[in-house]
């Protein structure tokens, strides 16, 4: 495997409802993460960017999102309908074919303009949960409820909070070799990254465990060394229960938390776990990220400050 | 599930599951795009002029996408409402229910002049469909002041301009345009 780093983060953060245009709102986020690496744009040899039409309701927004990258002469690029992660990850084998050295990997999320309840039932299959329009705020309140049947957690939890509807907008760069070394004081060398993905149907899982989480951080190699912060995309606190269990980070102090806002998140836990390494706060770190219902899809990033 | 007729038998009638979906989004306009809509409302058409590259962008988008910096309104510009047909297409509406259009009618892309990038979609009124050329020199018909809403997003003139017209001036050279047909 090429050694592959990412050298700068930037995000928005969450926001509350913005006027911006997607494309408006990522543009300095992106500008700030390619300032910040020190490389120039047009150095840049592969983009990839994650995000999903559906959340502002602005069909092909993710090809005007292009507009905040700078793509003329032509780039090459790519997208992913998912959190910005799995963007990053699709960067990060690009950069594995070896003939590039520089990726830029970007998210946009809109989510104040519809209900999300609404929306995110079109993630479900389209026979059995889709029709009853159950939701992935009803969906978490079931695993909610089965993980404080299982006794994982002390009390029953009668109610799961809404889900969140910020907007936001993340970007990393990701560079290769030596060339990362040079840019960077301290590199976040990416040390594992693995997806995987529990059944569609909720009904055949076992909602009290997330065994793809397991099995992403056992490949990425999270037991390897002790994780000095771990970043990950939990929208309710059951959620941060299943994830440390599967993770084998149940006595891990430094855990942020959190999933806001939706198809952003993930990469900004990445980046920040990223930065962390950066500023010399951490020397190992994990970044975690989700998607899907009853955290159905979970993707690991363990990375290392030392080469 | 095994069972299922639907794949066991081939020559089984095929059930369909009418599943409706109707999803509801607020439309914002951001401010560049109100900027613009206030403009239009008056009856002037607004660009932004990148500081860098110099081309002139209408509608502005609040940035210059080649050259990837901001723009605002210190490079706010107004461009002309007369420009030229890039390209065009005739459409033969097909009647259904909420369709208006009767007849053939003509949608072109607008170079508008003082602009570096048409406008698409755009009306052609008072010519006859098979004399539409590229080249064509056109002219804004404004709709009335009190029915010019502009596109919330700013991606277009909305309704402020009601279609173009010929000016009737000789048609502008190939070099005009060859650099913005599709």
């Amino acid at each position: 495997m090429r050694d592959v780093a990412i050298v700068s983060f930037a995000t928005t953060g969450p926001l509350p409802a913005v006027d911006d245009t997607e494309t408006q709102m990522l543009f300095p986020v992106i500008s700030e993460a390619i300032e910040r690496s020190g490389i120039p744009r047009a150095d840049i040899g592969f983009t990839c960017s994650g995000s999903a039409d559906y959340l502002a309701g602005t069909p092909f927004a993710f090809v005007g999102n292009l507009e905040a990258v700078g793509a003329w002469p032509p780039i090459s690029e790519s997208h992913v309908d998912m959190d910005g992660a799995w963007a990053m990850y699709e960067a990060w084998v690009r950069l594995q074919h070896g003939d590039v050295d520089v990726a830029l990997a970007f998210s946009s999320g809109i989510s104040s303009r519809s209900d999300l309840r609404e929306v995110l039932c079109l993630q479900n299959d389209p026979y059995y949960l889709m029709p009853l329009w159950a939701d992935h705020g009803s969906l978490a309140g079931l695993q909610a409820r089965a993980v404080a049947e299982a006794g994982l957690v002390d009390e029953v939890v009668d109610t799961v909070a809404a889900p969140p509807a910020s907007d936001g907008a993340a970007a990393v760069i990701m560079v290769a070799g030596d060339r990362a070394r040079e840019v960077c004081e301290r590199p976040a060398w990416i040390r594992g990254i693995e997806h995987r993905s529990d059944p569609h149907y909720i009904g055949v899982r076992d909602l009290a465990d997330v065994p793809s989480a397991q099995v992403a951080a056992a490949a990425a190699g999270v037991g390897g060394g002790p994780i000095d912060l771990a970043e990950l995309s939990a929208a309710h606190p059951h959620e941060e229960v299943l994830l440390r269990r599967a993770m084998g980070l149940a006595d891990l102090v430094e855990v942020n938390a959190g999933a806001d806002p939706l198809m952003v998140a993930g990469l900004a836990h990445i980046g920040a776990a990223a930065t962390a390494i950066h500023e010399g706060r951490a020397g190992r770190t994990l970044g975690h990220a989700a998607s899907g219902p009853c955290l159905q899809q979970n993707l690991v990033c363990v990375m290392e400050g030392t080469p | 599930m095994a069972e299922d007729t639907a794949t066991e038998d081939p020559g089984a009638p095929v059930r369909f599951m009418p599943q409706l979906i109707g999803l509801d989004y607020t439309i914002k306009t951001n401010p560049v795009a109100a900027a613009f809509g206030a403009a239009l409302a008056d009856g002037r058409i607004t660009g932004h002029r990148c500081p860098s590259c110099q081309r002139v962008y209408a509608p502005p988008k609040g940035f210059c996408p080649i050259c990837v910096v901001p723009t605002g309104e210190a490079d706010l510009v107004e461009v002309a409402d007369r420009g030229l047909v890039t390209s065009w297409t005739v459409l033969t509406p097909i009647q259904y229910a909420g369709q208006k259009e009767r007849e053939d009618y003509a949608l072109a892309s607008i170079l508008l002049d003082g602009a570096d990038g048409t406008i698409g979609q755009q009306r052609l009124v008072d010519v006859p469909l098979d004399e539409i050329r590229m080249g064509l020199r056109v002219e804004a018909v404004w709709a009335p002041p009190d029915e010019r809403v502009a596109d919330d997003r700013g991606y277009g003139l909305g309704s402020a301009v009601s279609g173009w017209r010929p000016t009737g001036e000789p048609d502008a050279p190939p070099s005009a345009y060859q650099e913005h047909t599709l």
